[in-house]
């Protein structure tokens, strides 16, 4: 269960590009929060808008640096006369969604929580604001919170970051379970566990959640910003144009269909914008196309991809397949791109029906049309930012719950360290547990000692 | 006819303290049970405390309660466990001698002229206009009440099995109690049935004890209750042996004739208290198991076999005890056996223990599903309390899970029922290292004082030992010591080095700490041990002091008796039964229920605030006529 009590924060104004966006912090340190990414010093006066700048501060030493993001008015609404009835602070910027979700970002890094999908609603009823909401409103959380068809999606997709996280998670609560074996069966004759391999023990656990967290700071894993999957049959060159976006050769590029067996992934800079691109091995040919492995990853990239790249390859006449696929992603955000324009054409716009508009001829031999890639894609990116309240950002959480995971058991190797009992281990144990409990599902004590009387005599 | 304002049916350990507690607030008790003879009787192991039990017990006693006391009185070995741990872990555990400890108990309550002793058996529970107004006695004789207390432990339709034989008892050769247990059922209560077991008793006299080892209790013993100064010494010991490839081999060999295993036991029985059938059956890889041979008493010639707890025939029994060391020609006084007992769920009670479906009916101890002396006391305790209370037109008092491990076992049992007998851990306390018995009293005797069942003398003895407490933080964290070096630091900080101890710094001489005198080494030892944790654990505590006030807000907010859960949008038929089931009081109480989401809280406290909802719950409400307002 997240908690009512801490500061939420998340864009407050409908998804896409507006004139203006309004990015909303609520909780009790609403203002705390706010202090410290806005260039003023001053206390804000309460119901009254104020110019400012936004951005990021450091501190070295005795001075501040303050990189800005942008200029924006901001106004404090004091408990309970407010949206949620806690202090809520509302940021009002330019409507660009990218700097809105900069705004987050740093309003997370100041201490907020990213939201969950509904949670001001939630507050605003919790504290007495609202009567009249619907309960299909709070309704939508319960997809949020519990694993929903969109996290199994990304699960398909984007490898197992969540199983990874039960795994570790797994290994603590292992642990945790000797641990309190220690404690509360002390005349068993048993030895649960050692001063040592406690120590290793958390030790080896830390490792794997800092492996994890590098792995997402770098983009491979976690996925940061928007995600665009490139789709499309064997040997179309999705590869090619993966690489031509990220720069440098981070695929491996073969003559041999069916090259890319896994999903790769880069974090890319398109302007301002980062993006994740994503490979995915060919979608093979089959005669009964429902039955391939590729229908099954086009309709997970559906859930989990927020733009879709499909790739046809303009030397080679369309395929059952390719039409397949043209008809499966038409309801996604999505560009088709037609590859290798350097070879002879074997079909044109026209037989794409409806869509040609959208198509951007590419070849990564000429570097031809490639910009105008870049751009179009940009622009379609840019153009479903769905940063508020939605499942999509579970990304931030998780990273959110690793960090605070990571905290616990540096703690805890510490307490271990210093041949401190087994319950000072454990409390610090606990917080890295019940962190990573919100994305692996929650255990009980009864839970503890179930596994304790499974594994363990216990009675004398 | 005689109107009290509690009765209490049962005298073990959960009706003697719930009937001690109710005169303590000045009310007028009937003490209903078969004999005085079996007043906090100990039919199982001969001991008091343990880990989390011990923690049981001092809270028990900070709240003025007996058994603390009892176990001082008439222990005849103590041992601290958990010694090397931190204080948070700490548990006492003392061997009884339960013939004393059952006199003790039962001198304290004579003494008592607000207790009227009802011999005879319970056969019917009078209720009134959907409240109870008194009891029925097997004799035909009515006693009127204001509230009624029942702990019968395990005599509801009592079943012992000894090999394929059984018949129907309570514990230790009493009757058990059906018509009672019929009465407590027509009411609509929801039961279930449990079992426990006892192992056999040995003849002391027969035993080889020069080829045991001996156990010792600690040289300083550390007492329970708050009000000792010093225990007496030490005067028994107790004997390590155990199982071997003999034993495990004759229970393979019986084990159709076991009944816990040729399906005639037909109730659940703790998997932390396994028999000795199932230890060998579910650990076959294990080629041993320890068995402490414990005295029962000082003149009492029965050892208690623990570990040994068996069903098996009583020749198969016979072989079984001789096939183990020390053991070769022992005599066996009395066999083990297993009994299958029926209890009430308690998720049909409140917090108070008072059940839900009648009001003034209050249930406490093993008729609730747990196990243990130390559960049942603290259960009769609040129940007994609480009646009083309510006889008296108070407001009710109860203990979070934040405040006490009373506060836990009560929250766990009437939020998640039981499907095995319920014991207490160190690991279902949360709050752990908050809730220790260094701090029992700081945390629960001015809430005892409050509610009526702190004596005069426990709280000026506590008033002055919470004054040393305060004074001595103060001196603490004042004070400075000198280094090696020659440097002068804070003492706070030379105090959070990981092996460093208030005492070593006080044998140097570096600080003076307000202490009892030597005549009272529990006390002086109490003092330096509650201040030293205070300060050198500081960071933790904070952390869950801080832990709390974060859900204090969830918990806080109640849910009315008698919310429409099955009105509520979302839920899953499961959740809607669940929580009907168990009327949770609190937003926070409804998260733990088993199987309830988040997800399902959030959209209940949404309807909390809808009027439609709330108007439904005032309805439901009007069958409680005498319950009183919070907070009165």
């Amino acid at each position: 269960m997240f908690s009512t009590e801490d500061t939420i924060v998340a864009i407050a104004t409908p998804p896409g590009r507006g004139g203006l966006g309004v990015v909303r912090i609520s909780g009790a340190q609403a203002e705390e929060v706010t202090s410290k990414i806005i260039e003023r010093q001053t206390a804000l006066t309460p119901r009254r808008a104020t110019l400012t700048r936004v951005g990021t501060k450091s501190q070295h030493g005795e001075t501040t640096d303050f990189v800005p993001l942008d200029q924006v008015m901001v106004t404090l609404f004091c408990a309970p006369a407010s949206y949620t009835g806690d202090d809520v602070v509302e940021i009002s910027a330019h409507g660009s969604p990218l700097l809105l979700r900069a705004i987050v970002k740093a309003a997370v890094e100041a201490g907020a929580r990213l939201a969950e999908p509904g949670e001001f609603t939630l507050r605003a009823v919790l504290n007495g604001r609202t009567d009249l909401v619907q309960a299909e409103a709070v309704g939508d959380l319960i997809n949020a919170v519990t694993p929903g068809q969109a996290r199994v999606a990304f699960d398909q997709l984007q490898g197992t970051l969540t199983g990874r996280i039960g795994e570790i998670n797994d290994a603590i609560f292992d642990l945790i379970v000797r641990l309190e074996a220690s404690l509360d069966f002390p005349e068993e004759g048993y030895h649960f566990v050692t001063d040592v391999s406690a120590e290793e023990e958390v030790h080896g656990i830390l490792t794997r959640v800092e492996t994890l967290l590098a792995e997402g700071r770098r983009g491979r894993i976690i996925r940061e910003g928007r995600q665009a999957v490139i789709l499309g049959r064997p040997n179309v060159g999705k590869s090619s144009i993966f690489n031509a976006l990220c720069g440098f050769d981070r695929a491996i590029v073969s003559e041999k269909p069916g090259t890319t067996r896994d999903l790769l992934s880069e974090v890319v800079a398109l302007e301002e914008l980062s993006v994740t691109l994503v490979d995915t091995a060919g979608i093979r040919g089959s005669s009964d196309p429902v039955e391939t492995e590729g229908v099954t990853r086009a309709r997970g990239a559906k859930h989990v991809a927020d733009v879709i790249l499909l790739v046809l390859d303009r030397s080679e006449c369309l395929s059952d397949e390719d039409r397949w696929l043209l008809e499966e992603t038409s309801a996604s955000p999505r560009l088709v791109v037609a590859s290798k324009t350097d070879l002879k054409p074997e079909w044109s716009n026209a037989a794409l029906g409806d869509i040609s508009g959208a198509v951007v001829d590419v070849s990564v031999v000429t570097d031809g049309g490639l910009i105008d890639l870049r751009r179009r894609l940009t622009e379609l990116v840019a153009g479903v930012d769905n940063l508020q309240e939605m499942p999509q950002v579970t990304n931030i959480r998780h990273i959110n719950l690793l960090e605070l995971a990571r905290k616990g058991l540096i703690r805890a190797v510490q307490v271990a360290q210093a041949k401190e009992s087994e319950e000072f281990i454990l409390a610090d144990l606990q917080i890295a547990r019940s962190a990573l409990e919100e994305i692996s599902g929650k255990r009980t004590p009864e839970d503890v000692l179930a596994r304790i009387f499974e594994q363990f005599c216990i009675g004398k | 006819m005689a109107t009290f304002d509690v009765i209490v049916i049962g005298a073990g350990h959960a009706g003697s303290e719930a009937a001690y507690a109710a005169t303590q607030l000045g009310c007028h008790v009937g003490l209903c049970t078969l004999s005085p003879d079996t007043v906090a009787h100990m039919p199982c192991n001969p001991a008091i405390g343990g880990t989390a039990k011990g923690h049981l017990v001092r809270e028990i006693d900070a709240l003025g309660g007996l058994m603390g006391r009892a176990i001082d009185e008439t222990g005849i070995q103590f041992k601290l466990l958990n010694r090397s741990r931190g204080p948070a872990v700490w548990s006492p555990r003392a061997q009884a001698d339960k013939l004393q400890y059952s006199n003790w108990v039962r001198a304290k309550l004579r003494e008592i002229p607000a207790i009227e002793w009802l011999l005879g058996r319970a056969e019917r529970i009078v209720v009134e206009g959907g409240c109870v107004t008194g009891i029925e006695l097997d004799d035909g004789k009515r006693y009127h009440c204001r509230a009624l207390v029942i702990t019968t432990g395990t005599f509801l339709n009592g079943l012992i099995h000894v090999g394929r034989e059984s018949w129907p008892a309570g514990r230790a050769g009493e009757p058990a109690s059906h018509h009672l247990a019929e009465s407590l059922k027509k009411l609509g209560f929801t039961w279930g049935r449990l079992k426990t077991g006892t192992p056999p008793r040995i003849s002391r006299a027969s035993i080889d004890f020069s080829v045991l080892r001996e156990e010792k209790g600690d040289k300083e013993p550390v007492a329970f209750s708050f009000m000792t100064d010093k225990i007496a010494p030490q005067r028994a010991v107790c004997h390590l042996t155990h199982t071997n490839k003999q034993v495990h081999a004759l229970v393979s060999e019986h084990l159709s004739e076991s009944p816990i295993f040729n399906g005639q036991i037909k109730g659940i029985g703790p998997r932390y208290c396994p028999s000795l059938e199932d230890k060998i059956v579910r650990f076959p890889d294990r080629d041993r198991h320890q068995i402490f041979l414990e005295p029962e008493g000082i003149d009492v010639p029965e050892v208690y076999v623990n570990g040994f707890s068996t069903s098996l025939p009583r020749p198969v029994q016979e072989k079984l005890v001789h096939a183990l060391p020390g053991l070769e020609s022992a005599e066996i006084l009395r066999y083990g056996y297993a009994v299958e007992y029926d209890f009430i769920q308690p998720t049909e009670l409140g917090r108070t223990l008072e059940s839900r479906r009648v009001p003034g009916l209050f249930l406490a101890g093993q008729l609730n599903g747990t196990s243990g002396y130390e559960e049942a006391a603290a259960q009769g305790l609040m129940a007994g309390l609480n009646a009083a209370r309510q006889s008296k037109r108070l407001s009710e008092v109860t203990f979070g899970r934040e405040e006490a491990y009373i506060g836990v076992l009560i929250d766990d049992l009437i939020t998640k029922g039981c499907l095995e007998p319920y014991r207490m851990f160190t690991s279902r306390a949360e709050y752990r290292l908050l809730l220790r018995i260094d701090n029992a009293d700081l945390r629960l005797t001015p809430r005892g004082r409050a509610a009526g069942t702190v004596s005069n003398a426990r709280w000026e003895r506590f008033v002055a030992r919470r004054q040393r407490f305060k004074n001595n933080l103060l001196l603490l964290n004042a004070a400075k010591v000198r280094q090696p070096s020659g440097q002068r630091v804070p003492a706070v900080q030379v105090l959070r080095q990981s092996q460093q101890t208030l005492a070593a710094l006080q044998k140097e001489g570096a600080i003076q700490l307000e202490t009892a005198t030597e005549t009272e080494p529990n006390e002086k030892n109490l003092d330096l041990i509650s201040v030293q944790t205070e300060v050198k654990y500081e960071g933790y505590l904070k952390r869950q002091r801080l832990e709390i006030e974060r859900t204090i807000r969830q918990e806080g907010r109640r849910i009315p008796y008698g919310f429409r859960f099955e009105d509520v949008p979302g839920l899953t038929a499961e959740v809607t039964e669940r929580l009907r089931q168990v009327n949770p009081e609190t937003l926070g109480q409804a998260l733990r229920v088993p199987g309830v989401t988040p997800a399902a809280v959030a959209i209940i406290s949404f309807c909390l605030e809808r009027p439609g909802f709330r108007r439904e719950a005032e309805i439901s409400k009007i069958g409680e006529g005498n319950r009183l307002p919070q907070g009165t």
